[in-house]
């Protein structure tokens, strides 16, 4: 998965496991860059009477590095309140749910979004409306009117938090399975029939925050970046959540009292980072970590574990990876310092030798007319690792990037094995349609519509 | 589960007690020892932390944890 239960104490902690970063300059506004970051992963549709709701006790921040140190000079920090309308019912609505003012929603969201900017906070908007989660025809019917009521306009910003369904598509089933690569398994080391690949995630939901700004408040200098060369043109961004030191458990009340400054729990900025880089034994303290501080984790990502795997795994599939003892410089720039110019032709998202793990987005790229999900690998430099869009094949590209595709960029001496160019999780995207227009994540699942998975043995 | 309860100072008030000063916290404070060696002590207060060094009151708390 990008980052949905990637590590033990997150796989424990789902309301503050960041599961999805996106950013990207906006398709439909280009002088606005768009910035999303998910949570609370795997959220079947149906699953109430407590549905899926943002924590009150995490802090919810999406980070925007612009001078190179891998720190961050801009956040946006989400904070979230429930509000319990009729505490006499167990009920999280109590009829139709028509607008977000609707006495019958019993348990209604809202938030505050504050801008931190060297080191000054500023609240740029409180008691903003969560929509509900989709319930299903009779409590929440047309629930896309529902969910677009609850787009705020923030001056020139827009912003939204709610329940979206997941855009991430990936074979869990398969990959987890010993590495199985469906449709490939016939060549596994374990072999079986090739079959079709299986989107784990259709079907579920995250929470998501999205947040559009004028590229101009994030940007190094205050300005629209023009010149792709430019390094000021790049920013590195990555989500975080954060909870309070102490937890306390009252048990006249039955909830907890929380105590001491907030502490990072969860981070994300590169798809997959911590979940297939990083060791299962670092996974909870580089949660715990600040990009800046990610020299400390090179070392997985010069000899990533999967490339070693994957020659094991697929015996003579790919004898130029299993030869190839270098460090891999092509994967610590797409993930930790950005893309030098003079690398991919008129392309770069170089943020100097800060190794941090951000996602990394050149301003100054107009968004694709056609946009390719295979992004910059496939001839698009709109799409990842120039930032993320909602629909960029992630796995693919990481995949085929670990597997060698990417090495000669770094070192033309290297022959790419076939098999690096071809391979793939085998799923294609199965999810729930992204919109054409902010917040671009497509419309979550209903609880009524949700139909059970299988349950083979 | 029984949870048990002691007090840090036994009778009456001594003439060294502790008085409440006007900066004194006035909500719930989680005090953390976190290295029993150690002479430090940790107050998770509200948003914050205050660390505090001092041994004897470090020692008190041990003490008070231990039964005593």
């Amino acid at each position: 998965m990008s980052s949905h239960r990637e590590a033990p104490e997150t796989a424990k902690d789902p309301v503050a496991d960041s599961t999805d970063v996106y950013a990207f300059v906006s398709p439909d506004r280009p002088d606005t860059v768009t910035l999303i970051a998910n949570y609370i992963p795997f959220q079947a549709p149906d699953g109430g009477p407590n549905f899926y709701e943002f924590g009150e006790d995490v802090t919810y921040d999406i980070h925007v590095s612009n001078k190179g140190k891998g720190k961050a000079d801009v956040t946006y920090r989400f904070h979230f309140h429930t509000k319990v309308r009729n505490p006499k019912t167990f009920l999280y609505n109590t009829g139709p749910i028509g607008s977000l003012s609707s006495a019958s929603w019993n348990r209604p969201q809202f938030y505050s979004v504050t801008r931190i900017r060297d080191g000054k906070a500023k609240v740029l908007a409180e008691r903003l409306a969560c929509p509900p989660v989709n319930i299903g025809p009779r409590s929440t019917p047309n629930y896309p009117a529902l969910a677009a009521s609850a787009v705020h306009k923030i001056g020139r910003r827009r912003v939204f938090a709610g329940q979206r369904a997941d855009a991430f598509h990936v074979d869990l089933g398969s990959i987890f399975d010993l590495g199985a690569l469906r449709p490939f398994e016939n060549l596994h080391l374990i072999p079986s029939a090739a079959a079709a690949g299986v989107n784990s995630l259709q079907g579920f939901n995250v929470h998501s925050i999205a947040l559009q700004v004028p590229i101009t408040e994030v940007s190094r200098s205050g300005k629209l970046p023009t010149n792709v060369a430019s390094p000021g043109a790049v920013i590195g961004v990555w989500a975080s959540a954060s909870r309070r030191t102490s937890r306390i458990f009252d048990r006249k009340t039955g909830e907890y009292k929380h105590h001491g400054p907030w502490e990072q729990v969860s981070r994300l900025g590169n798809p997959l980072f911590n979940e297939v880089i990083v060791p299962m034994a670092e996974k909870d303290a580089w949660n715990a970590h600040r990009p800046k501080d990610d020299k400390n984790y090179a070392k997985f990502v010069n000899h990533p574990e999967l490339a070693k795997l994957l020659p094991v795994l697929y015996p003579g599939v790919f004898p130029h990876l299993a030869s190839y003892h270098k460090a891999r410089a092509d994967l610590n720039a797409i993930l930790l310092t950005g893309i030098p110019s003079g690398v991919v032709p008129g392309f770069q998202n170089y943020t100097g030798p800060v190794e941090a793990d951000m996602l990394r987005l050149n301003l100054a790229i107009p968004p694709a007319s056609s946009p390719n999900p295979l992004g910059l690998v496939g001839g698009d430099a709109a799409g990842y690792p120039n930032g993320r869009r909602v629909d960029d094949d992630v796995v693919t590209i990481e995949l085929r990037a670990v597997a060698g595709a990417t090495i000669p960029l770094v070192d033309p001496s290297y022959t790419v094995d076939g098999a690096a160019g071809v391979v793939k999780d085998g799923t294609s995207n199965t999810n729930t349609s992204a919109t054409d227009t902010f917040p671009y994540l497509g419309n979550p699942g209903g609880g009524y519509q949700t139909e059970p998975g299988s349950a083979a043995v | 589960m029984a949870v048990g309860t002691v007090g840090l100072t036994m009778g009456p008030a001594r003439a060294g007690e502790a008085k409440p000063a006007a900066s004194g916290a006035r909500e719930s404070v989680v005090a953390y020892v976190e290295d029993h060696r150690s002479g430090q002590l940790r107050l998770l207060v509200g948003e914050r932390e205050v660390v505090v060094h001092d041994r004897d009151l470090v020692t008190r708390i041990l003490n008070a944890a231990g039964g005593k």
